[in-house]
């Protein structure tokens, strides 16, 4: 069984609940133990590196020293959590002067940033290290019947500098995965542009109006859902979706799903199960 | 004998075009031409108009990456045509051998490939993107600006843009708000803001932290991943955010106060509180109006975040505190040290 520090991200501590608990529900059908981080702090967000880039490297190299020290790599199924968390390594691994002031203060916790740890999203451990041939051999209901959109979201893929899996600008991982499990990808364009979550509160309209696009085009592809592996992208997505429609007088709907809940269904649990229930399209 | 390798193919161009005179919209004219293996696509566009079709209309002039007037969408990205080699694109072809070729995007269209690239300089006029001097016009000449090795770090990249427009093409805001003043222009602004020899930061600023300004930027990184010049250009917007809140106390925005309660939240419980983050960013007013029918409905699906007292801090908060505590100490510190 392959073991990883599991990171746990605000958003699905508070909003996004059904993501985490459809992952403890299949992580031992895969060979998997996620081992909660209780101690992990808020990444900051992709806004704390410039309000405070000191706090942001410490904030995130002592999340990545607490799984350091159970001795494994940090997993996020959150796509902005990643980003932030592989940036402030990056810096850390970069910068010895920061390393050090950031261990001077870890010291007192017994905690030390030492760069041997690394940190991955959901997606890169189903696909690299399960791998496609394991998920289509453990896939018990095949999703043959689905038309899948998959939405990549944005801090999965770009900056490349930072992440480096995906083309970020041709993603092809989550469609790989998908069509082990059976289901079909309908070409989609919008697979790699923004959701718009990071101005939802700041510029509203100009959020919702990129929402929109991405769900039209599932919508006119004859998708039967959109998945994401970001649930930032899944709150605007399913959570703003009336209101985006709304906005370019769209009287459609989409479900969306998280790539957890997906693989859940492959794995033969039920929606209920899974808590895609408590989407608000369902 | 080593193995044949084809070098020569027939390859169509897929070219975008539109004659305002007598076109309500753009259409595709294809163009079968053959190329050879080290051929751009702007060479490549020059045989097109030479021997077969005069009309097609485009704009470049250095053919070496320089002057950035040949910025158009090369198979749906925003890219320089002089510095694009065809046969680096054929694995991009969504149809075998079929390259498509747009103009770049968020700009009014004037012919075919040509964009009105107006609102971009009218956006570095608006946001004083210039170096305004520090020094009294009456004492130049009488002395020189000497600039650190490590200031001119500050801005080195940002001198490479060549204003080529592929990031404006690229920009998610941009595409779904034409006021929204954009990467290159962020990153213009950025340049001059951290150059000593300005004295103009605190009007751009100023501007900058207006509706259509610095805090719309989503993140999206579409800018930087396409840059033709690899300028880290999410690094001059995060520097133009990080001069609004911490140099130059410009703090009453909406984007201002949502990206500080990051800090807030965390030192006080490791955990954001989404909670109240509508409320602290725009007021109550704003998220009973923006925010109330939605909350309805993810009352009913159990889908809100907990109230404040309900947020349940870190495992290990305490020590997580001083900790922060510590580090902002330290950053207090410097700060001091450098007055």
């Amino acid at each position: 069984m392959k073991r990883y520090s599991y990171y746990l991200s605000c958003i699905n501590e508070s909003m996004t609940k059904e993501l985490d608990k459809s992952i403890e529900l299949w992580q031992n059908d895969l060979d998997i133990d996620f081992v909660k981080l209780h101690e992990s702090t808020c990444c900051g967000g992709s806004n704390l590196d410039y309000v405070s880039p000191r706090h942001f490297a410490f904030v995130n190299g002592r999340n990545i020293a607490l799984a350091e020290k159970q001795g494994l790599d940090l997993v996020t199924s959150c796509n902005t959590c990643l980003l932030t968390i592989r940036s402030a390594k990056q810096k850390l691994d970069e910068s010895q002067a920061l390393r050090d002031e950031v261990n001077g203060i870890l010291k007192k916790e017994g905690l030390e940033y030492k760069g041997t740890a690394d940190v991955r999203h959901l997606l890169w451990v189903l696909t690299e290290d399960v791998g496609l041939e394991t998920i289509r051999e453990k896939t018990k209901v095949p999703l043959t019947n689905y038309k899948i959109a998959p939405f990549y979201g944005c801090h999965i893929l770009r900056p490349s500098s930072v992440l480096g899996k995906d083309d970020p600008l041709e993603p092809t991982s989550m469609d790989q995965l998908i069509e082990a499990m059976g289901g079909k990808v309908i070409p989609y364009e919008h697979k790699n542009k923004c959701c718009g979550f990071h101005t939802l509160l700041v510029a509203e309209e100009e959020s919702l109006c990129l929402a929109a696009e991405s769900l039209e085009e599932a919508i006119e592809g004859k998708a039967d859902f959109i998945v994401t592996p970001c649930p930032l992208c899944h709150t605007v997505l399913d959570g703003y979706q009336s209101k985006a429609l709304k906005q370019t007088n769209t009287r459609k709907s989409i479900p969306v799903f998280h790539l957890s809940e997906m693989v859940g269904l492959a794995l033969g649990y039920t929606h209920r199960q899974l808590g895609i229930k408590r989407h608000i399209v369902t | 004998m080593a193995e044949h390798k084809e070098e020569m193919r027939d390859i169509t161009f897929r070219i975008s075009r539109f004659n305002p005179q007598v076109d309500n919209k753009p259409y595709f004219d294809d163009y079968t031409i053959p190329v050879e293996r080290g051929i751009t696509v702007l060479r490549a566009l020059n045989y097109i108009k030479e021997h077969v079709d005069a009309t097609v209309s485009f704009r470049a002039f250095c053919q070496a990456g320089i002057c950035g007037s040949c910025g158009m969408r090369i198979n749906g990205i925003s890219k320089l045509a002089c510095t694009t080699q065809v046969w680096d694109e054929l694995e991009r072809c969504k149809i075998e051998n079929v390259v498509k070729v747009e103009p770049l995007r968020n700009m009014p269209l004037v012919k075919d490939l040509i964009v009105d690239m107006d609102p971009m300089v009218d956006k570095m006029k608006r946001y004083s993107n210039w170096v305004e001097s520090v020094m009294p016009e009456e004492k130049m000449g009488e002395k020189e600006f000497l600039i650190a090795e490590e200031e001119f770090q500050e801005y080195d990249k940002a001198t490479d843009c060549i204003l080529c427009a592929s990031c404006m093409s690229e920009c998610s805001i941009l595409r779904a708000h034409k006021e929204y003043v954009g990467p290159a222009v962020l990153l213009k602004s950025h340049r001059m803001n951290v150059d000593s020899r300005d004295g103009a930061h605190n009007i751009r600023i100023a501007e900058l932290v207006k509706d259509h300004g610095v805090w719309d930027c989503t993140h999206c990184y579409r800018c930087q991943e396409t840059c033709v010049k690899n300028i880290p250009i999410m690094d001059g917007i995060h520097g133009v955010r990080e001069d609004a809140l911490l140099s130059r106390g410009v703090k009453d925005t909406s984007g201002a106060r949502h990206a500080e309660a990051f800090m807030e939240d965390l030192e006080k419980k490791g955990k954001l509180v989404e909670a109240t983050l509508p409320i602290r960013t725009n007021g109550m007013g704003w998220t009973l109006k923006n925010l109330l029918p939605m909350a309805f409905k993810m009352i009913l699906k159990r889908r809100t975040p907990p109230p404040p007292p309900l947020v349940k801090p870190a495992k290990g908060i305490k020590k997580f505190r001083e900790e922060f505590r510590e580090m902002t100490e330290h950053v207090k510190r410097d700060k001091k040290g450098n007055k």
